[in-house]
């Protein structure tokens, strides 16, 4: 009984502290997008709002809540509102099976920081990936406008392709960690005292561009494309609906895309990796508290590139986004397959 | 001045025997009875080499009969000549329409500005009022103050109840407006849908430039035809060119292609110079003025062009780049002129004033740092493959289409036509400064792009000249013209009282959007008769339904950004 | 003369290691540590420069007239001249050059010793094209443009300046930069922020 009821208050702590990382951070992150952009853009960005724009989020966050909500005269009002939680819920639900850091012991119990540990994670990971299409399509429909029906038909086709691609790129390694679920995997890792990006360099390259496609980022950000569709299929929303769908679609995606990509490639919470040899912290001097640091250390720099590419590459037509991910990526995914499999057994010894 | 001779005609009296052919100094006139004029336009086009069509557009005589003259203006791109032909009608005309698209849309013009009926045109609609206006504005009949008919009284009166009366200028009646069923009935009258949805983009869009108002037939994501409605921007230049005297008119100028003003005044002060015949009474001194600061303003406008263009197709920070360099020229100019969008600082004779102390180092100090900043964008964008993959072997326009659809500009040397105005007919300090004619081979966008970006080089060995010239001319060199007999032409810096004699002509400059040509027609007095803008940007435009056919909506912008339009010309 | 433009293709190389995406990359990253160029305006702002055409003010006579110019045309209109008050001596050649003349709404008046003045003097800025023609063909040199650009308002009243108005802002502007040389800019520091990485060494402000 009392094991029961600790399990729950840790599990509602987990929860918790979940949903306000994400929601809280994602918010940040608007700034913190702003910033960089503004500084390679050659000005400051944001400085009026609290020191150096610190505050700009709320702002924005208020400003947005207080707007007036719209809807079209003939929509279809059930599943306009429902296109905007099928895209919220699961985007944030990936955050169930991302592990921040090894087992630790607070208070006799053993917490493994990870809110469930299945093991099937990835595959949860992927199937929540897919809701999203549901969001998009039911929102272009839902609004009756034109640019919006065009809008929401491009992003799903490309959503239903890259998903194809994601889910090839992701299996070599699995193959070489053996498990399907996110803890072992990086627990695999660090016994094998190998992050798998240095044997699969080309998965990682698919990984990446397959997350550019499926958070609508540039190069691959035809859905928003201004000049042509003036944001897409959420032209017809308004207020925090419409605040809504890029923080779910840039920002916490993006981080939860970003933090899966680290557990499969970049060895989760493990330090700088020497391959086959060990690894090196040079952070060392924080103690057990290390290995969050280097995961959250991690997720920012595979965020920062990714900004970093935004504000830098043109944009792709939409014809030819699915014909690079049906003609190139996923042969090159088969390619990678084959390879791993006959170098497994060095790794798996 | 580059106007055919009489001897290129005589073989053709045999064959037209009412041809009339006059040779002035400034313009060479063709004359010729209505019923045979297409046949003298084909022979001119297939026979004499005549193939690149200008312009075309109609004088009001509401005392003569018949009423109308219209002329059309050709040019011989091989042996460097043009010519006018010049016919006289009550009403209706025949129409260009199979030997020049670009007939078509100056044909609706004349339609919609004079009333004239054409003769086998497929859509004769108003180019620029909407479907249901009533009136013909540049008949000399119609007032300058129009009709006004609607009552609009100001929002201070009927909202706070202000009285306004007695406050200058201010009527509570007004000419007339659209309403929405006007703008339902142009939009329907204009295309005919046939495919599976109408969409229009437009007119307040941020990827069209400016308020262009485009109506695409798409069969999913294909584009099956496409028309463009034009006429937002319209503010009726024409019109208030005839009751401006001539200086006055330099205003106007700015305000229609309002990136590159000071190439267009540059534009209108030759013509009017030409048309007194004062060209070498303008002083050195001011023709190097005016020549550099119209290559400041190209590379200016240029740069607006590149970030627009990036900014389109997805790399959003070339925008901002290109705009830190616009400041420092805009910097510029504002030191030296004294405004930094609508300039007016050419006059006819000169310049307002000479420059200020500290401008030619800054422009030299400028110059020596924009080639590193033009490599850098180019590392970005030229060889990157996505932007290879959006731009090559998109919308390809070939020789052929150059002549027939009337193109000038980097529009066509990107199809390797070198067709240059500053080369072919130069002005200014033009004949005395050596530069390079850049010339692409396809014609498709990244040609374009490539040409534009290589101009802006060009443009910058051309000021670089311009500076030494400058900086070697003595502080107290004359900036305006003397003028050689006060009582017969007066020319001061404010233009008051500036006589031009009876007669025409037509003369163009280059801008950096194309060609914009000024026809001016004058009876003697101090305000022209009619002036005829040659808008560089409407011709370029009319060839876009032609290169949307068959393509996707996301080459929609492509394409257009690289055609480079600008609202306020193609309007006026 | 003709020159053509053309651009190699990607090689196999390039397309492999995406050369070209990093070269892009670097340029921004470069750009990205780079000091920013921007004012933050309203807190910081630019002068203007000397010939900078804002709205309009009348010179005052205060003895630095154009002379002869200004007594030839005292003496042909009969000018009452008063030291502290406009120059301007009612020729109207400020509305013959004027583009847009109805903006302007121009009055004298015959006072009891023979001699007239100006009295009404009204200027709609809301026809106004700031082109300066007005100023060019002012004889006296009364009209002149000065550096007021920021002039929103709410009411269609504050668009018309009249006289005291006028009179105002051409005080205002002989004590505060009639002086000044006829330089390019006169705030060098402010524009370094722009101009820094062109290495530009402008001549030294000469007092006059």
């Amino acid at each position: 009984m009392e094991g029961l009821l600790a399990q729950l208050i840790v599990m509602g702590i987990k929860i918790l502290v979940i949903l306000a990382v994400v929601l809280g951070l994602g918010a940040y992150l608007t700034l913190v997008e702003r910033k960089v952009a503004a500084h390679i853009q050659r000005r400051p960005g944001p400085m009026v709002v609290g020191w150096h724009g610190l505050l700009q989020p709320l702002a924005d966050g208020l400003k947005l809540i207080t707007k007036e909500d719209i809807f079209p005269r003939s929509g279809n009002r059930f599943l306009y509102n429902l296109a905007l939680v099928l895209a919220l819920v699961p985007a944030v639900l990936v955050f169930a099976v991302v592990p921040f850091g090894p087992e630790f012991e607070v208070f006799g119990l053993k917490v493994k920081p990870i809110l469930t540990d299945v093991n099937v994670g990835l595959l949860l990971v992927f199937a929540l990936g897919s809701m999203t299409v549901y969001a998009i399509a039911l929102a272009g429909w839902a609004s009756n406008s034109k640019y919006a029906l065009i809008g929401s038909m491009r992003k799903a086709g490309i959503i239903v392709s890259y998903e194809v691609v994601i889910t090839f790129a992701v299996m070599g390694p699995i193959i070489l960690a053996g498990t399907l679920s996110t803890y072992e995997i990086v627990q695999n890792q660090i016994e094998q005292k190998l992050w798998y990006i240095w044997l699969q360099p080309i998965a990682f390259v698919i990984y990446l561009f397959a997350l550019l496609a499926e958070t609508g980022r540039v190069p691959f950000d035809i859905q928003e494309a201004e000049a042509e569709l003036v944001t897409g299929f959420t032209v017809e929303y308004g207020g925090i609906k419409f605040g809504l769908f890029p923080l779910v679609e840039w920002y916490v995606e993006v981080l939860s895309l970003s933090a899966i990509g680290v557990v499969l490639f970049l060895g989760g919470w493990s330090p700088i990796n020497i391959p086959f040899v060990g690894f090196v912290d040079p952070l060392f001097f924080l103690g057990s508290l290390s290995p969050f640091v280097w995961f959250v250390l991690k997720v920012g720099l595979l965020f920062l590139f990714v900004l970093w590419l935004h504000w830098t590459l043109p944009r792709y037509r939409i014809d030819q986004i699915t014909e690079t991910a049906w003609k190139v990526m996923l042969p090159l995914t088969f390619v990678n397959l084959v390879l791993t499999a006959i170098i497994a057994p060095i790794v798996w010894r | 001045m580059p106007w055919a001779k009489e001897e290129d005609f005589i073989e053709l009296k045999k064959r037209f025997p009412s041809l009339e052919i006059e040779v002035k100094p400034t313009i060479t006139n063709l004359h010729i009875p209505k019923d045979q004029l297409i046949e003298l336009l084909r022979t001119l086009k297939e026979e004499k080499g005549y193939k690149l069509f200008i312009d075309h557009s109609v004088v009001d005589f509401p005392e003569k009969s018949p009423r109308f003259q219209a002329f059309y203006i050709l040019y011989n791109v091989d042996e460097r000549k043009r010519v006018v032909v010049k016919t006289w009608t009550d009403g209706t005309l025949p129409s260009v329409e199979k030997l020049w698209f670009a007939g078509k849309w100056a044909e609706r013009e004349c339609y919609d500005m004079f009333g004239i009926m054409y003769e086998g045109h497929e859509n004769l609609v108003r180019a620029f009022m909407w479907e249901t206006y009533q009136y013909h504005p540049l008949r000399k009949d119609f007032p300058l103050e129009g009709y006004a008919n609607e009552y609009l009284p100001s929002l201070n009166e009927v909202l706070w109840g202000d009285n306004l009366q007695g406050l200058m200028n201010y009527d509570r009646m007004h000419t007339p407006v659209p309403t929405l069923e006007d703008l339902e009935i142009t939009q329907k009258r204009r295309l005919k849908k046939k495919a599976q949805l109408v969409l229009n983009w437009g007119p307040l869009h941020p990827g069209t430039h400016g308020t262009m108002w485009f109506l695409f037939d798409l069969e999913g994501e294909r584009v099956v035809q496409c028309d463009v409605i034009l006429g937002q921007l319209h503010r009726g230049v024409e019109k208030l060119a005839e009751n401006e005297m001539y200086n006055q008119f330099l205003v106007y100028t700015d305000r229609m292609d309002y990136i590159s003003a000071l190439c267009s005044n540059q534009a209108w002060v030759v013509a009017v110079e030409r048309l007194l015949g004062i060209e070498d009474l303008v002083p050195e001194k001011a023709k190097y003025i005016r020549t550099m600061m119209s290559e400041l303003q190209r590379i200016n406008s240029h740069l607006l062009w590149l970030g627009t263009y990036a900014l389109d197709i997805g790399a959003l920070t070339i925008f901002l780049y290109a705009f830190k360099e616009r400041e420092k020229l805009m910097d510029i100019i504002e030191g030296i002129t004294g405004a930094r969008l609508t300039i007016s600082y050419p006059r006819i004779g000169g310049v307002r004033m000479d420059l200020p102390e500290g401008a030619l180092e800054v422009i030299k100090a400028f110059v020596k740092r924009f080639p590193k900043e033009l490599k850098d964008w180019e590392t970005i964008l030229s060889r990157n493959r996505i932007w290879l993959r959006r731009n090559v072997g998109v919308g390809v326009i070939d020789k052929e289409d150059v002549y027939f659809y009337g193109l000038t500009g980097a529009v066509a040397r990107g199809s390797g036509i070198p067709y240059d105005i500053r080369k072919f007919e130069p002005y200014d300090a033009y004949p005395w400064v050596e530069f390079d004619i850049p010339v692409g081979e396809n014609g498709d966008v990244y040609d374009r792009y490539l040409v534009r970006l290589e101009e802006m080089r060009q443009s910058l060995k051309i000021i670089e000249q311009c500076v030494r010239k400058l900086e070697s001319m003595p502080k107290s060199a004359p900036f305006f013209a003397e003028s050689p007999d006060p009582k017969k032409l007066k020319l001061s810096l404010d233009g008051i009282g500036l006589k031009v004699p009876e007669g025409e002509i037509y003369s163009s400059g280059e801008n950096p959007r194309g060609e914009l040509g000024f026809y001016i027609y004058s009876t003697g007095g101090v305000k022209p008769y009619r002036v005829k803008i040659r808008p560089g940007s409407m011709y370029n435009l009319c060839v876009y339904p032609k290169l949307m056919k068959d393509r996707v909506i996301a080459d929609a912008v492509a394409v257009l950004a690289s055609l480079d339009p600008v609202v306020g010309e193609i309007d006026r | 003369m003709i020159k053509k433009v053309f651009e190699k293709p990607l090689s196999w190389l390039e397309r492999i290691f995406f050369i070209d995406f990093i070269k892009g990359l670097s340029v921004t990253i470069r750009h990205a540590f780079s000091k920013t160029i921007t004012t933050h305006y309203p807190y910081e702002k630019l002068t203007p420069p000397k010939r900078f055409r804002g709205f309009f003010g009348h010179k005052v006579v205060d003895g630095r007239e154009p002379q002869p110019a200004f007594d030839e045309w005292v003496e042909r209109f009969k000018i009452d001249v008063q030291p502290g008050k406009s120059r301007c001596v009612v020729c109207m050649l400020c509305k013959r050059a004027c583009p847009v003349p109805q903006l302007f709404e121009i009055e004298g008046e015959k006072l009891p010793n023979g001699r007239r003045r100006v009295n009404i003097f009204n200027m709609n800025m809301m026809l106004c094209t700031f082109c300066g023609f007005c100023v060019d063909a002012c004889p006296v040199d009364c009209l002149f443009q000065s550096d007021i650009h920021e002039t929103a308002s709410y009411t269609r009243k504050d668009a018309v300046l009249d006289l005291k108005t006028l009179e105002r802002i051409g005080r205002d502007w002989q004590k505060r930069r009639e002086q000044e040389p006829d330089r390019i800019w006169i705030d060098d520091q402010q524009r370094m922020r722009l101009w820094y990485e062109n290495d530009l060494k402008l001549s030294e402000v000469k007092k006059r």
